[in-house]
């Protein structure tokens, strides 16, 4: 009796799952996808329910430092002159005077890392807080010089820190370009800890 | 012949078991790895998202949609790998998601850019960083396509073995 099954019949007799290489990994590359859609969802909710959740539409440092500042002044538009800059003979100089305030513009767990003896921590990330820390000593420094660095290379943070503490009032402010890369690359002493 | 099975049947079913274990093993390995960096990724998705941006490639509406979506897709292939029933969908999930990853290094580092890339931790910009991670989604890659593919054969082998 199986004999009189032909090759035609037998093959137009499809399984009802085909397994066929091609039709199983379209249906992986659904899975996928809908993978792809569930964890979107997942990450939605996740960032909802955060204590500080993001906006759907991303801000730069620079939108979000802007938005910040309006917390410390009635913002006029971020919009002034960049701060100048100093190399690492006029910082040490500057340090070695003991006049000038030095403020560290990178994340808390950098400064916490290394840092420049007696700088004290402004970090972008964290200004309004850091400002708010550091209350009456940036008060008492309004009219002092005041250096700020970061990282050195492309790290914008010192200079972003620098223009708010401009914009803020502060006179008499610069940037040291080479910033921690440079200090640091010259075997110069370092501090570590949190600051305070 | 009762009782004894052919020498062939035997030496196809050890290599086979080898192989499974080889694609067990590897499995196991990817699947930490990608675990670890979307836990990594959630612990801060505003550094996360300036990472992204830092490519310079997506559109702002789409950054941040990629920073809350992402950490939980990479915790998801990772634990899919550990399934042996869900390990072929977590294994091409992998191999795509590292295309991708390879293709925006590569590009970052033809535009001449220096960036902290964000796949497997927070650090500061650096090129050579660049180029490890470029090898590493390399590797990643290749892992999750030998999983993969080892399990397409598998089913395969299946499917005509019950015929």
């Amino acid at each position: 009796m199986t004999s009189a099954i032909t090759g035609s019949t037998a093959t137009s007799m499809r399984l009802p799952h085909d397994r066929s290489p091609g039709s199983q990994i379209l249906r992986d590359l659904i899975g996928v996808a809908l993978l792809a859609v569930a964890s979107l969802a997942a990450g939605l909710m996740i960032n909802r329910s955060s204590s500080a959740p993001l906006p759907v539409v991303y801000q730069s440092p620079e939108q979000r430092f802007d938005a910040e500042l309006t917390t410390l002044v009635a913002a006029p538009p971020f919009k002034i002159a960049p701060a100048p800059a100093v190399g690492l003979d006029q910082f040490r100089s500057a340090l070695d005077g003991k006049s000038t305030l030095i403020l560290d513009a990178r994340p808390s767990a950098f400064f916490a890392v290394g840092h420049v003896p007696g700088a004290l921590n402004l970090a972008r990330d964290d200004f309004a807080r850091d400002y708010r820390r550091l209350g009456a000593v940036m008060q008492d420094a309004h009219d002092k010089p005041i250096i700020v660095y970061c990282s050195g290379g492309d790290c914008h943070d010192s200079r972003l820190v620098a223009n708010a503490l401009l914009t803020l009032g502060f006179s008499n402010v610069s940037v040291f370009t080479g910033g921690w890369e440079a200090w640091s690359a010259a075997g110069l002493p370092v501090s570590t800890g949190s600051a305070p | 012949m009762v009782g004894r099975r052919p020498a062939r049947l035997h030496r196809e079913r050890t290599l086979n078991s080898r192989r499974d274990y080889i694609v067990l093993g590897v499995s196991l390995a990817v699947a930490a790895v990608f675990i670890y960096a979307g836990v990594d990724k959630l612990r801060d998705p505003l550094q996360f998202a300036d990472s992204i941006a830092a490519f310079a490639i997506l559109p702002a509406i789409l950054i941040n949609l990629l920073a809350f979506g992402l950490p939980p897709f990479e915790i998801a292939c990772g634990l899919l790998l550990l399934g042996p029933r869900t390990r072929r969908v977590g294994a091409l999930a992998v191999a795509a998601l590292t295309i991708i990853f390879f293709t925006a290094l590569a590009s970052a580092l033809l535009r001449g850019l220096t960036l902290d890339c964000g796949c497997f931790g927070v650090g500061a910009p650096s090129r050579p960083r660049m180029w490890f991670e470029l090898v590493v989604d390399a590797a990643l890659f290749s892992a999750a396509l030998f999983v993969y593919l080892r399990s397409i054969t598998r089913l395969s082998e299946s499917a005509v073995s019950a015929k």
